[in-house]
């Protein structure tokens, strides 16, 4: 129990530091809310899928493809390939997603969680781009209720990068285990320490579904979809995204 | 600058660790893949811990979606669940891994 609180706390210090020392981003269309609970020794794979409506004549569209694992009661790791359309359909990057529970559920008035997500794109000039930032959860009786601000940024890229600041949000009413309803919602205001005018950042929220079908023994299938509507002129005007995950 | 931030966060996640004591104690035990009592009585309006002692040598998770809490519990091990503060009610729980046996009921009363 030591040594795992220390773990911990060694997680949450080194996301800190991680956080003060480096450069961020907006979010993909099949970006979605992640959570801070972990599942030890849980398998899943999982398909995301996101499409935006055009904002400069194109439609920007997204995949991803993972297969995540619980490696101990605190730590989940994901790795991701994606894939994004806008004038031409190809393989993206490739992403590796952790996510270190730091308090357990139901404990403190919040439950609280870190994530660092590593992404290496296809195109060698983008470098390397790290997500990183606390994740946030409170219930309210059957009202689930996320917020995660996020900090992105590319480094070793051929053209300088800011550190962007991102959130993401959900509201989750828990109405039956198969059929669950809310909102989901997703922005960047910029730089994190020079924001972008109002009109030039990116935000969307609209209408989300979530749900579980137990297939038997470990077998569990989940839902999570959304459609999301832009609140800023920036942003597309409807983007639908899907999550649909296989745990085992 | 970087030095305070790490300073924060260490006594941030030590002191709310610290914190956490004192919530009323039930115990499960779970056995040959049932929960034993399988239905809980807990007060109402307050946070609760409930120990889940799995004897079994298989894994179990403890799923409920009415108490949104989904947590594995290795063989021979125990696993502490937070619930609550609950309205009063009925809540279903069960073994996700053997869910025709385990299953149960918290009652906030």
């Amino acid at each position: 129990m030591r040594s795992e609180n220390f773990a911990r706390r060694f997680a949450a210090a080194s996301a800190f530091a991680l956080v003060a020392s480096a450069p961020l981003a907006h979010a993909d269309p099949d970006d979605y809310v992640h959570v801070p609970a972990v599942e030890y020794g849980e398998r899943e794979i999982e398909l995301r899928f996101g499409t935006a409506s055009p904002t400069d004549d194109r439609r920007e569209s997204a995949a991803a493809l993972a297969f995540g694992y619980g490696i101990t009661t605190w730590w989940a790791t994901e790795i991701a390939a994606k894939w994004h359309r806008s004038d031409a359909t190809g393989f993206d990057e490739i992403e590796w997603e952790n996510r270190f529970q730091l308090t357990e559920p139901g404990q403190y008035f919040a439950d609280f969680g870190l994530l660092v997500e590593i992404e290496r794109p296809r195109d060698r000039a983008e470098g390397y781009e790290l997500r990183i930032g606390p994740l946030i959860q409170k219930d309210f009786g059957p009202l689930q209720t996320n917020f995660n601000v996020l900090v992105e940024r590319h480094y070793h890229a051929s053209e300088p990068e800011q550190t962007e600041l991102g959130y993401e949000w959900q509201l989750r009413y828990r109405y039956r285990p198969a059929f669950d309803f809310g909102a989901q919602g997703f922005g960047g205001v910029g730089a994190w320490n020079d924001w972008s005018p109002l009109r030039e950042q990116q935000h969307i929220a609209g209408p989300a579904i979530f749900g579980k079908f137990n297939l038997g023994g470990r077998q569990v299938l989940k839902y999570d979809a959304a459609v999301l509507l832009r609140l800023t002129d920036a942003a597309p005007a409807t983007t639908v995204r899907a999550q649909l995950e296989y745990e085992f | 600058m970087l030095a305070r931030l790490l300073l924060v966060a260490t006594f941030a996640v030590g002191t709310t660790t610290a914190l956490a004591a004192g919530e009323p104690e039930f115990t499960l035990t779970l056995r040959d893949h049932r929960f034993t009592p399988s239905e809980v009585r807990v007060p109402a309006n307050v946070k609760v811990k409930l120990v889940v002692d799995n004897q079994d040598p298989s894994p179990e998770e403890f799923d409920s979606h009415a108490l949104n809490r989904e947590k594995v519990i290795p063989g021979k091990s125990k696993a502490t669940i937070f619930i609550g503060p609950l309205a009063p009610g009925r809540y279903s729980f069960m073994g996700e891994f053997n869910a025709s046996t385990a299953h149960g009921i918290v009652v906030a009363e």
